[in-house]
């Protein structure tokens, strides 16, 4: 009864095929309270939104829960001839690009300087975390400070070092510097655990290779690009993913430091989807930009993931 | 040779120049929201500001423990953050287990697309989210909130903590079995107390990033009274005319036991992200 059969190895219990019936429903059981939350707050939402998104769907449609009338894409089109669609999705790509390129050079050199175990490595390590464990709306409401026009840090510095020519700088204030207000912040917050992820990376770096290389006079950079590098890729590769991930998807910075402003400026696909659903209520034209925010994140990712691959061969 | 030291002294040096101006830039932020917490506004509203206060003030704190709100708002968030994470822990361990010891070939479809939805932006879904909440009468509720944040994190969860049962040799399953131990006792009894590090690991995870959650709270909840921190702070305390010292003293009453707890399990965090991001 008990006896293992090589033929179902690759369940936990071994044994006939009742058992196998058995480990099926134990297992569906186990799984089931995730199923249900997953599809009841993630997947359903996600699809009906899609279908939401080509529809006529305002506040009455909510509240009456009346389903929305199909509009002919009205919804996709009026974004798009007033503009609001392209100059968001090139605000998100401008953003999304420097945080991560950005981040990723940062973590990179601070991982780098790290892993050479300098004096005091260990205490430095854990309190390059503290940026990434306090809360986003924190951490925009601390720069938001950094930033404050007047009586703010980045201000004073910039009348400092322009010798007085410049008074009364305003980060966010700007066309120009409002979203890099941004995304120093991001960075900020991001830096920290893309270092420990690539520190992690380095730890896989056999060290005699290394040496060798040394040894054959194989300079610094040679190391790091012929092998250091080819090592982490696929530690690169998840890091930077997530990284991408996060960033399409930031909002409470955006919220807390610009709100999408100064007229428009740092007005991402988030920024603008939550403006079109929840201030101006109308559902429909929310769910619009979110399903061309989901495609356009889809695409970059995928995109990262092929390119990566092949420079691998 | 000499030359070749003097190199080397010169790299040591940009060495600890770059250590210094990087963890400055980390660090003194913090600095400066716990500076700016401690001064009164006279001060921080100088132009030339002043990197320690000349007079310490805690007016900030004082406001916040005396306004009757900020107190609700933290035992709001420390609610639903404790709860959420619980109901990942819960639901983590069981899933977890099942997709790490069960190789069904819907499994492998499950992982995917849970790892899948674990991209889509929180806004995307937020919409038809109130209108689910409605249905089951559970928007402007902490249950509704609860839920909705722990289907958020769910996805990565499991995975983290199936990594952790890949790590318990399948043996000791079969002994238990052997022995006449049930399928649930053998997982509660002898399989649980070995992943323990797991479980710190996704519930401090769960509990770190819910209480970041600002999106959810600010979309499915109304009434002040259920407030939790970012939304609180948000809606509150940065009006038209924004007062500082308040502002920097929440903001560090916020962020502290954050600190707190990272140092306290950094071990299991670190361990656990490092997995985490290699099997997501």
């Amino acid at each position: 009864m008990r006896t293992p059969s090589a033929g179902t190895g690759r369940l936990f219990f071994r044994g006939a095929g009742s058992r196998k019936r058995q480990d099926m429903l134990f297992c569906v059981c186990l799984l089931f309270p995730a199923i249900v939350l997953c599809t009841a707050f993630i997947l359903i939402p996600i699809v009906d939104s899609v279908v939401m998104s080509f529809t006529s769907y305002k506040i009455a449609n909510l509240t009456k829960n009346r389903p929305g009338e199909w509009n002919d894409f009205a919804n996709y089109t009026r974004l798009w001839k007033a503009g609001k669609l392209q100059s968001a999705i090139g605000i998100t790509s401008r953003f999304v690009f420097w945080t991560v390129s950005l981040t990723f050079v940062i973590s990179m050199a601070l991982a780098l300087i790290l892993n050479t175990e300098p004096r005091g490595a260990r205490f430095l390590r854990s309190v390059m975390m503290i940026p990434w464990v306090i809360p986003t709306v924190i951490t925009g409401l601390l720069w938001a400070w950094i930033y404050a026009n007047p009586y703010g840090l980045v201000q004073y510095l910039v009348h400092l070092f322009s010798g007085g020519r410049i008074t009364d700088f305003g980060m966010l204030n700007g066309k120009g510097t409002a979203l890099w207000g941004v995304i120093i912040a991001g960075l900020w917050k991001q830096v920290p655990l893309m270092t420990l992820l690539l520190l992690a990376g380095m730890q896989n770096v056999p060290d005699d290779i290394l040496e060798a290389a040394k040894i054959d006079g194989a300079g610094y950079l040679t190391r790091l690009i012929h092998i250091l590098i080819p090592y982490m890729r696929s530690m690169i590769a998840v890091s930077v993913s997530m990284c991408i991930i996060e960033n399409f998807k930031q909002y409470p910075l955006f919220a807390t430091l610009t709100n999408g402003g100064p007229i428009g400026a740092t007005t991402t696909l988030a920024v603008l989807s939550y403006d079109e659903a929840f201030v101006n209520n109308n559902y429909g034209s929310g769910a619009a930009v979110t399903t061309v925010w989901l495609l356009v994140m889809i695409v970059v990712v995928f995109l990262f993931n092929m390119i990566f691959r092949r420079e691998k061969q | 040779m000499k030359s070749n030291r003097s190199l080397r002294t010169a790299g040591t040096a940009l060495k600890y120049a770059a250590i210094f101006v990087l963890f400055a830039f980390l660090l003194f932020p913090v600095y400066w929201m716990a500076v700016t917490s401690l001064k009164n506004n006279v001060e921080s509203y100088r132009i030339i500001p002043s990197l320690w206060p000349e007079k310490l003030s805690l007016d900030g704190y004082r406001t916040l423990f005396q306004d009757g709100k900020f107190l609700i708002y933290y035992q709001n968030n420390l609610l639903v953050s404790a709860l959420a994470a619980l109901l990942i822990c819960v639901i983590s361990i069981m899933a977890g287990y099942a997709l790490s010891r069960f190789h069904f070939r819907w499994n492998l479809l499950l992982l995917a697309t849970f790892s899948f939805s674990q991209m889509m932006p929180v806004i995307s879904r937020l919409i038809s989210l109130y209108g689910i909440l409605r249905r089951l009468g559970m928007t402007d509720s902490h249950l509704g909130l609860v839920l909705a944040i722990s289907a958020t994190q769910v996805p990565f969860s499991i995975s983290l903590m199936a990594s952790f049962f890949d790590g318990i040799p399948r043996d000791l399953e079969e002994a238990a079995w052997t022995d006449g131990c049930g399928r649930i006792k053998t997982l509660l009894r002898i399989i649980m107390p070995l992943v323990v590090p797991g479980i710190l690991a996704v519930g401090i995870y769960s509990f770190l990033m819910t209480w970041d959650d600002y999106l959810h709270a600010i979309t499915l909840v109304r009434s002040p009274a259920l407030w939790t921190l970012s939304q609180g702070l948000k809606l509150t305390y940065m009006g038209e005319v924004s007062d500082w010292q308040l502002i920097n003293s929440a903001s560090i009453l916020g962020a502290l036991p954050m600190i707190f707890v990272f140092f306290f399990f950094q071990k299991y965090m670190v361990k656990g992200l490092v997995a985490g991001a290699v099997k997501g």
